[in-house]
């Protein structure tokens, strides 16, 4: 023990005798500094979190003694359909909307990274839908997929297409709120843009001597070279999207959670359902532990799978 | 040795100042009563209406309204809450009494000398829980059969003439729909779940319930149900459920908004409550609109089951956090005594739960909001039935609903099965 502590280059525990006065003041005053977080964080992060495991295992009766009920809210889970449901839901986003959100993330930040004239202004243009609040832009989605008065059915029909009912079909539901989800796009974009403006000049520019096209340049330069970049906005992506729950929220209008037919019935959604609206606290906390469950094994699977596939110039 | 006290001083002192900051300085004046209102839609009105309550008392009373459906529960589970809560429906009342957060009213009926013969017994039905009564009903909602005399006209129908029958109302709408060339609709007759389910008028003009009348059975696929979801159908394959919903996408958001459809011709009939006669509805938005309002019409070979009506609406409990019981109690008495009774629902165009205070001549005066007082006094009109699993129940109907309707399922089947997963539920939550 004592050879552990000695071969540390930072003395835990603090060994604040041997310090001189001036270093015990620095440390003191740092802790003041960290003593506002901690508060917070062990208050109303830590400590719910805690108190969500234990109550997962019971029935939370919020003026009566829990009820111990041992594993029986993880097993109903199981049974559940609505459970399944809101999982598949969630994964058919995961799946689908975060790998469409990406790609047609990079594409744009590819676009609004070329040199032309009004640049700034388009950027602008791009960012700008990232900052509408969620609700509202939300609201404005209800409208402009509206089946027979919004604007995209209206475009679509110019062209010769029957736009589908977006908001009452469930095929059709879950696209619409990625198409929303994909105009709210901004903050990846920025992201990636910081990104390809790491990209080396003097790779692409020897890719070009070297007879590479444009396409070339792209696919064998530029998307290895932002790959770190990919991955951050994937996981973030995934974990965000394991969350869904403002858009989903509002976007039934005022038809019950979950309209059209459970399709917009998300994990989230599902778990809010329960705790706050039928009072099954116990049940929505077992919820929440398997879902930050499955969020740390798709987190853990990708910086995996990612090793293969991140370049890291540094 | 010095620095370190003062160190701690000031640590703790941080500390402690914090605690303070979230414990929102301490305990409220018991001369304040706090009344959260879930559907308040007009805060100011309220505030002057309890202003009242403190000019004859003296008692402060502070009015919060309206209120998010999820801050209910955290404020009747937190150690503030508030002294009178008035909540949207009597849905979840029973589901609180259970988890221990609402008080049994007997005593507060007692102490504040509530006469309990002058609440209309549809409104208070759903307040009881065997011998006790957990709630007191504070106004109330009754739905009708609207119709859009206009278009009723332009298809040739009597303007002044609602259909009889349901059978007649199904003619009605046909005549009322407007097919455009390609499928989709222009216009359409009747939406059976316009804004929301309609599912217990109709299982009621049908002859039963999703529950036995006592609330101790679940009959979810009885014969009344099955009828009713078959009969809303129609509505729906007749002209194609795809195109009926193109049409219906977003009417249900219209509803505060001149845009809504019974307003622009797009629909001709449908089941909606008392308050749209008033001043913050039909004449706010469309004041030119012509419409008339009835009961709706019980099927053909039922002519006793006219003036058919369920009875729904807000309910006032006492939080079991509620410091000063007795206060409340008071509060409770004064909110349900027929003068503020009809004060508060002549202005807001609800109904009045109170016998007495619906003599007054407000709520008479206004033919159509007539309609719907008339209704109250039917034999016909019956209570929403609730239970602890009312809100997972109505949940699981409505999916079903939801399936029949816009999907065209057989409902046999899915009752069925919903019947056999909730009924335990039931038995269960009545234990």
């Amino acid at each position: 023990m004592e050879e552990l502590r000695t071969n540390r280059k930072w003395p835990w525990p603090p060994k604040l005798l041997k310090w001189k006065p001036r270093q015990r003041v620095n440390f003191r005053v740092g802790m003041l500094f960290l003593l506002p977080w901690t508060i917070g964080f062990l208050a109303f992060t830590l400590y719910p979190m805690m108190a969500s495991f234990v109550y997962s295992f019971s029935i939370y009766h919020s003026k009566q003694p829990l009820e111990w009920v041992g594993l029986q809210n993880y097993a109903d889970l199981l049974k559940d359909s609505l459970f399944w449901q809101s999982l598949s839901n969630t994964l058919y986003m995961v799946a689908i909307g975060v790998p469409l959100t990406l790609l047609a993330s990079f594409f744009c930040a590819v676009l609004l990274n070329l040199k032309v004239r009004g640049q700034s202004i388009y950027r602008v243009i791009y960012f700008l839908p990232s900052i509408v609040p969620t609700v509202a832009s939300t609201i404005l989605w209800l409208w402009i997929l509206n089946p027979q008065t919004g604007i995209l059915n209206t475009l679509l029909g110019y062209i010769g297409i029957q736009g589908p009912n977006w908001m009452s079909n469930p095929a059709w539901s879950k696209p619409g709120l990625i198409l929303l989800g994909m105009w709210g796009m901004g903050g990846t974009i920025v992201i990636y843009l910081s990104g390809l403006q790491d990209v080396p000049i003097h790779l692409l520019e020897a890719a070009e001597l070297d007879g590479a096209n444009w396409w070339q340049r792209l696919w064998h330069v530029t998307v290895p070279m932002v790959s770190p970049i990919t991955l951050f906005n994937l996981i973030t992506g995934v974990i965000w999207m394991f969350q869904y729950f403002a858009q989903a929220y509002v976007f039934r209008g005022s038809h019950s959670l979950g309209y059209p037919l459970n399709s917009t019935l998300f994990y989230s959604v599902y778990l809010y359902q329960n705790a706050f609206l039928w009072l099954k606290m116990g049940y929505a906390s077992a919820m929440a532990w398997v879902l930050f469950i499955i969020i740390l094994i798709c987190t853990l699977l990708l910086l995996k799978v990612s090793e293969r596939f991140t370049y890291y110039a540094g | 040795m010095k620095h370190k006290n003062l160190w701690l001083f000031i640590s703790l002192l941080l500390i402690a100042s914090m605690l303070l900051a979230s414990c929102g300085g301490g305990k409220p004046k018991t001369s304040v009563l706090r009344v959260w209102i879930q559907w308040g839609d007009n805060p100011q009105q309220l505030q002057e209406l309890f202003d009242k309550y403190t000019a004859e008392t003296g008692i402060k009373v502070e009015v919060t309204a309206p209120v998010e459906p999820d801050k209910i529960l955290p404020s009747l589970t937190g150690s503030e809450p508030p002294d009178v809560l008035v909540l949207s429906g009597g849905d979840l009342v029973k589901s609180y009494y259970k988890e221990g957060l609402v008080e049994e009213l007997t005593s507060a009926i007692q102490a504040g000398d509530i006469d309990l013969n002058d609440f209309f017994p549809a409104s208070l039905d759903q307040c009881q829980m065997g011998d006790k009564i957990l709630c007191l009903p504070w106004g109330t909602d009754m739905y009708a059969l609207f119709w859009n005399k206009d278009m009723f006209e332009a298809a040739g129908l009597d303007p002044e003439t609602p259909p009889a029958t349901m059978e007649e109302l199904v003619e009605f709408a046909d005549k009322l729909t407007k097919v455009n060339a390609d499928g989709t609709i222009e216009q359409i007759g009747f939406l059976p779940d316009q804004a929301w389910s309609h599912s217990d008028l109709y299982v009621r003009m049908f002859g039963g319930f999703w529950y036995s009348e006592d609330g101790t059975q679940l009959t979810a696929n009885s014969q009344p149900v099955i009828d009713a979801l078959t009969w809303q159908q129609q509505f729906y394959t007749k002209y194609g459920a795809d195109n009926v919903l193109a049409l219906s996408s977003g009417w249900a958001d219209a509803y505060m908004s001149a845009d809504y459809p019974f307003y622009t011709g797009k629909l001709a009939m449908y089941v909606d409550g008392e308050w749209m006669t008033g001043p913050n509805f039909i004449s706010a938005f469309k004041p030119e609109a012509s419409y008339g309002v009835a009961p709706f019409p019980p099927p053909a070979d039922h002519p006793e089951r006219a003036n058919t009506a369920v009875v729904q609406g807000t309910v006032a409990v006492i939080p079991a956090g509620a410091k000063d019981k007795d206060a409340s109690a008071k509060l409770l008495a004064w909110m349900m005594s027929p003068a503020i009774v009809a004060e508060e629902f002549c202005f807001n165009a609800n109904l009045p739960t109170s016998k007495k205070a619906a003599e007054d001549p407000c709520f008479t005066s206004n033919p159509k909001f007539k309609e719907f007082v008339d209704l109250m006094a039917s034999p016909n009109a019956k209570y929403i039935i609730t239970t602890p699993i009312s809100l997972e129940l109505n949940e699981a109907l409505g999916l079903v609903e939801e399936q029949v309707l816009h999907t065209g399922a057989d409902p046999k089947p899915l009752l069925d099965a919903l019947q056999a997963e909730f009924e335990p539920k039931l038995q269960e939550a009545l234990k």
